[in-house]
């Protein structure tokens, strides 16, 4: 599974991306589970978010869910820290 | 006035929100602009109706002229995400052990006392609401925001950025957001949204400016400085003297700001770039204030609040209604002829926004 994660806007409005392939893993079926919970909440349009929120995409096997914050799911919020830190 | 061969969208609750939302990321703010706010009033309204009916609360007329001195609370979310999080210092309480919490506190005082001496405006709403912060949101969090009703703030990571309390010109850009939505409320999105991150940026340099006591020569016109983890080749986030010179680094990349409409950014991330074409009117600010000279929130700030507040901004304008207004508040405060008007004239030009 390929797991990706891009972030826009913040008040800095920088961008960020990274990426994992969990295939190989010792721990891919634990990150294809957070991912595919993370992924059932996500929306098929970017949210209006607040100002200077961060805004996330997640894509997994190239399909894409949006979300924002203040409002993300314990999931989304562990998947996308996950990713933006141990991700390439 | 109309940016968009007066055609005019009308929306209702009715359309359904997945066609909403489709809207709102049209790169045509004429038709983004009025689906983002519809999708925001709902969310508004059935938020206040659960609040209304859970508590059986209904808003209490404000009979009371509203107070000069601020109301502020901080919280502390610990490293979570829950807002507001746990009250660690209320009004009128002595200042504790984490700086953080100081100066948040500190930078909401600085903000309302801005808004009240040089404008005459009682807090963000102009009725004396109260003022909420949350620090220590999430764990190595590299932000801070408004969420519409308060102030949030990250301690950053420590590899590149810093405490997000430390530079009060960003506590004043988040509530200054909550200015903008109690008045023009511009929409968070394109050329609107660039405006209201301008907004933002020039009320928060003017708090830091107004708590120094610079005039605009002295001023570093930053926003952002001291925000940077010392190994981040950069001064700050933002410059509004020179937009796009205030970092470039291997990490963060260069600053895209653009000072002049040649170099406008057209993109569909960040909102449409609302952090980034921001630089246009930020410069144009920044010209007006250093050629006018003396304390910047004193004219310039003047004209600028002055369009923000006056109830002629539309939600959606594009940078020209903006400077147009700016031309026609600073005919009318300082009068015809006057180098206030000349300067703001000068400005826009500069920036290559047309204000004809």
């Amino acid at each position: 599974m390929r797991i990706q994660v891009r972030r826009t806007g913040g008040f800095a409005g920088i961008d960020r991306h990274a990426e994992v392939d969990t295939s190989g893993r010792p721990d891919a079926q634990e990150w294809q589970s957070l991912a595919e919970r993370a992924f059932a909440s996500g929306r098929g349009t970017p949210p209006v978010g607040v100002p200077d929120g961060f805004s996330y995409q997640i894509t997994v096997d190239g399909k894409t869910v949006y979300c924002a914050d203040p409002r993300l799911t314990e999931e989304q919020r562990k998947l996308i820290s996950r990713v933006l830190k141990e991700g390439a | 006035m109309t940016t968009n061969g007066g055609f005019e969208p009308v929306f209702c609750t009715v359309v359904p929100p997945h066609v909403l939302d489709k809207l709102a990321r049209n790169d045509d703010p004429a038709l983004s602009g009025p689906a983002r706010r519809t999708l925001m009033r709902d969310s508004e309204l059935r938020g206040k109706r659960r609040v209304t009916t859970e508590f059986a609360l209904a808003a209490a007329p404000t009979a009371k002229a509203p107070s000069d001195q601020p109301l502020r609370t901080v919280y502390d979310a610990e490293h979570r995400t829950a807002l507001p999080g746990t009250k660690v210092r209320g009004e009128g309480e002595d200042p504790g052990q984490d700086a953080t919490v100081n100066r948040a506190f500190s930078g909401l005082g600085a903000t309302f006392e801005l808004f009240l001496k040089a404008y005459g405006r009682h807090s963000i709403d102009g009725d004396g609401l109260p003022l909420d912060a949350t620090v220590h949101y999430d764990e190595n969090y590299n932000n801070a925001f408004w969420n519409g009703e308060q102030m949030v703030f990250g301690d950053g990571d420590g590899e590149i950025f810093l405490d997000f309390t430390i530079p009060i010109d960003v506590i004043g850009h988040e509530l200054a957001h909550g200015v903008t939505q109690y008045t023009a409320n511009l929409t968070y999105y394109g050329q609107p949204g660039a405006l209201n991150e301008s907004m933002s940026d020039v009320f928060g340099a003017l708090i830091k400016q107004y708590t120094l006591g610079q005039t605009a020569a002295e001023a570093d016109w930053l926003i952002g400085a001291g925000l940077l983890a010392p190994s981040v080749t950069g001064k700050a986030l933002r410059s509004m003297k020179e937009p796009g010179s205030a970092y470039d680094d291997d990490v963060l990349g260069k600053d895209p700001q653009p000072a002049t409409m040649d170099d406008y950014v057209r993109t569909g991330r960040d909102n449409g770039g609302v952090h980034i074409n921001s630089g246009i009117p930020n410069h144009a600010f920044y010209l007006a204030a250093t050629q006018l000279g003396g304390h910047a929130w004193e004219k310039a700030g003047q004209i600028w609040y002055d369009v923000l507040t006056g109830g002629e901004l539309t939600d959606r304008a594009f940078f020209t209604d903006f400077a147009k207004l700016t031309v026609k508040a600073a005919r009318e405060r300082y009068g015809d002829g006057g180098e206030e008007l000349q300067a703001v004239e000068k400005a826009w030009e500069q920036v290559g926004v047309r204000i004809l």
